[in-house]
């Protein structure tokens, strides 16, 4: 499953890692320059990113809980502690923690509510997309690259350039990265802080959710395709809404094994439901009301 | 009606697809050569395959000249008619042919075309893909004012044996010549005991007439009816699948020919035929089915639509007397008997003496149904449940009939509830 590895990579260069810390500098240094003068705007709060202070609100919760004996309750909790102690940070391990959740959310929304979503992956993963660059931005960024993917493709068309399938899904890339280099060229000219912060992972998601989108519209009808994209919109708004309540953040911190177990449950309780979705209902109304 | 009736698709999933499909069948219905294959094998009509391509070198020296005029090019793999082009004839004067979408292709936009499928633009996951090229079937004439370019094709649902639900497909211009519901195809409901269909869905809205026209889209009588029902359940058989949907084309000279199988198949059949497949499904689930007539035979007895249904209800609601003379249709060719039967609005189901079943060769292995265990006088007792056909007040009734030993011997046949809709009973004895 190459969206599994690239979830997998996703979540790696957010934490501390070498490639991000080097990615930073070149955005930084554009806004700068092009910036001269005026005081630079506060980029917002990053929560996929570990916080600088030396104890954060998440570390406060978590230092303030009480524990007892390590088994058979805790083990999951010192486990978090010693780990945080060593530096892990605890944003890092509050996604981790959270994630099963939003997949399982996703997933039941497919089997009791008919919300379809590209998938499990993409809707979770673009959830966290939004969490990293807000979610105005991250729809704007999708909608540009739904429209300069799907642009490209007509173009080519109409120009009859007939080409092989993955050298033309390489011209499609190259338009979108256009796309949103053209964007964050704007930055300085409309002024807002969290087009300076956009790092590369959020893009990337971004345009593997925009090639499913145009494979739907080839595949099935562009009118599907916009419906499948605005459910995934739905339920990765939906996550993110979740990811951000500071009750889930707190209870995945203090009470991670409960968390995991009712997780697990809730999902061996779905994938039991055979009964009508929500759709459904909808879908055969004038069925059920004959 | 009930939503209980209702199949969705988390049960359709769980309690069909996966429950009743091995992986083999699966592993047959999901590459469209190896359906071929395997049905042809069992002597079952399949489109005529002209080529296969499987490496890119193959394609390069590949003559398209030496083809018929018109001929269809696949992937494999792939749902909802992706990646098909229909090459309907040469083009004249000049170096090409026309599609059925009525647009100009060359040799080159093929060879584009099967490279992309090999590279796996239609196959899931983008892994490698195989292209082939078959035989182009033209529309059958019977539909020909129905279905814009396309050729309509029509999806039987078989379970254990038994047809239990079909649909027509009308390609319209939306759909771009393709019979997929999706994309904008109209479905149709079809009566299985008759093959005439009831009633069309288009865009998930119940519609009387094809879009823009006058025509009326209930009431076309499809041919060949019996013999796609029991080709559908020898397909079933052939592909050792419990729970399939078999997609027909119809050849204006050979008849029905299979397409393509589908162990997934689309719910809104439910909406184009007003009924509910779980009840259908749960209704032959436990019979023991011996054999494809045996299968369409049930099938037929068991899923009539209301008249009503099937014609327009202009006639209205036709009054009988509760002694009626009907006749019976016998399983020799041609051979009817008028019989005086009783309706009695206390029974449910419709019974016919044992005597009269043997005169009328209805009591044949071919034609009995199933059997049900009766308590009588006597103990248990094994009572044979008959497919009984007749018609009474002009209207022709199919159904399951029970067979009765020891009746009050004054009425042969006792006509039951289910099959007085549509009737208004008259208390009136007529001397």
């Amino acid at each position: 499953m190459k969206g599994f590895l690239l979830g997998l990579a996703f979540f790696f260069f957010f934490t501390p890692n070498a490639l991000a810390q080097t990615m930073e500098p070149v955005a930084t240094e554009e806004a700068e320059a092009t910036l001269s003068g005026e005081p630079a705007a506060v980029p917002r709060q990053d929560f996929t990113r570990p916080t600088e202070e030396t104890r954060g609100p998440l570390e406060e919760i978590l230092y303030e809980q009480e524990l007892g004996p390590v088994w058979p309750a805790n083990p999951v909790k010192y486990a978090i502690r010693s780990s945080v102690a060593a530096g892990v940070p605890p944003n890092t391990i509050v996604l981790l923690l959270l994630l099963p959740v939003v997949a399982a959310i996703i997933a039941a929304a497919r089997h009791t509510i008919g919300l379809r979503g590209f998938g499990i992956f993409l809707p979770a993963a673009l959830s966290v997309v939004f969490l990293a660059v807000g979610p105005i931005l991250g729809i704007g960024l999708f909608l540009l690259i739904v429209f300069v993917s799907t642009y490209a493709r007509i173009i080519l068309r109409r120009a009859k350039i007939k080409l092989q399938y993955l050298p033309r899904m390489a011209l499609i890339l190259w338009a979108v990265v256009v796309g949103v280099l053209l964007l964050l060229f704007l930055a300085p000219v409309i002024n807002a802080p969290e087009l300076t912060n956009v790092s590369i992972f959020p893009v990337l998601i971004l345009v593997l959710l925009a090639e499913d989108f145009s494979k739907v519209q080839l595949g099935k009808s562009a009118r599907t395709a916009v419906a499948q994209a605005t459910e995934t919109m739905i339920l990765s708004l939906i996550s993110y809404v979740f990811l951000t309540l500071e009750t889930a953040q707190a209870f995945a911190l203090t009470h991670p094994e409960l968390l995991l177990l009712l997780v697990a449950l809730f999902n061996l309780l779905i994938g039991k439901y055979v009964g009508l979705r929500f759709i459904e209902y909808w879908r055969f109304r004038k069925l059920i009301k004959s | 009606m009930k939503t209980s009736n209702l199949l969705g698709l988390n049960a359709r999933t769980q309690e069909y697809s996966y429950r009743y499909n091995k992986a083999k069948g699966r592993r047959i219905a999901s590459s469209k050569l190896y359906t071929k294959k395997t049905l042809a094998k069992s002597g079952i009509p399949v489109p005529e395959s002209y080529a296969k391509f499987t490496k890119p070198r193959s394609i390069l020296n590949f003559d398209w000249t030496a083809l018929p005029g018109s001929f269809v090019i696949k992937p494999n793999t792939g749902l909802g008619g992706e990646g098909i082009i229909v090459v309907k004839k040469r083009a004249r004067g000049r170096e090409g042919w026309i599609t059925t979408k009525k647009s100009f292709v060359t040799a080159p936009d093929f060879q584009l075309h099967v490279l992309d499928i090999l590279e796996g633009a239609h196959s899931l996951r983008n892994e490698p893909g195989v292209a082939f090229v078959e035989e182009y079937i033209a529309r059958h004439k019977a539909f020909r004012r129905y279905s814009y370019r396309g050729t309509p094709d029509i999806r039987v649902i078989v379970f254990n044996k038994v047809p239990v639900m079909a649909m027509l497909r009308l390609p319209t211009k939306e759909s771009g010549g393709r019979a997929n519901l999706h994309q904008g195809a109209i479905g149709v409901g079809i009566d299985i005991a008759t093959g005439i269909t009831t009633h069309a869905v288009y865009h998930g809205k119940y519609i009387k007439y094809k879009p823009g026209t006058k025509r009326k889209l209930h009431g076309i009588k499809i041919p060949f009816w019996t013999k796609i029902l029991r080709t559908s359940v020898e397909a079933q058989q052939a592909s050792a699948l419990g729970f399939v949907s078999v997609d027909f084309l119809l050849h204006p000279e050979k008849g029905p020919m299979v397409l393509e199988l589908n162990y997934q198949p689309g719910l809104q059949i439910q909406l184009a035929n007003r009924a509910g497949l779980k009840k259908r499904l749960e209704r032959v689930e436990d019979l023991v089915v011996r054999d494809a007539d045996h299968g369409v035979n049930i099938a037929k007895a068991l899923f009539m639509a209301h008249f009503a249904d099937r014609v327009r209800a202009k006639e209205g609601v036709r009054t009988i007397s509760t002694f009626e003379e009907i006749k019976i249709k016998g399983t020799k060719r041609g051979q009817r008997k008028k019989v005086i039967a009783k309706v009695d609005t206390g029974a449910w189901r419709t019974s016919i003496s044992e005597g009269l079943a043997r005169e009328l060769g209805l009591l044949e292995p071919a034609n009995v149904l199933w059997t049900k265990q009766v308590k009588s006088a006597l103990g248990q007792e094994e009572r044979p449940v008959i497919g009984l056909t007749f018609w009474m007040a002009g209207r022709k009734v199919i159904t399951p009939a029970s067979v009765a030993k020891r009746m009050a011997l004054k009425y042969q046949v006792i006509i039951g509830r289910k099959n007085l809709k549509g009737f208004l009973v008259s208390p009136e004895v007529k001397k």
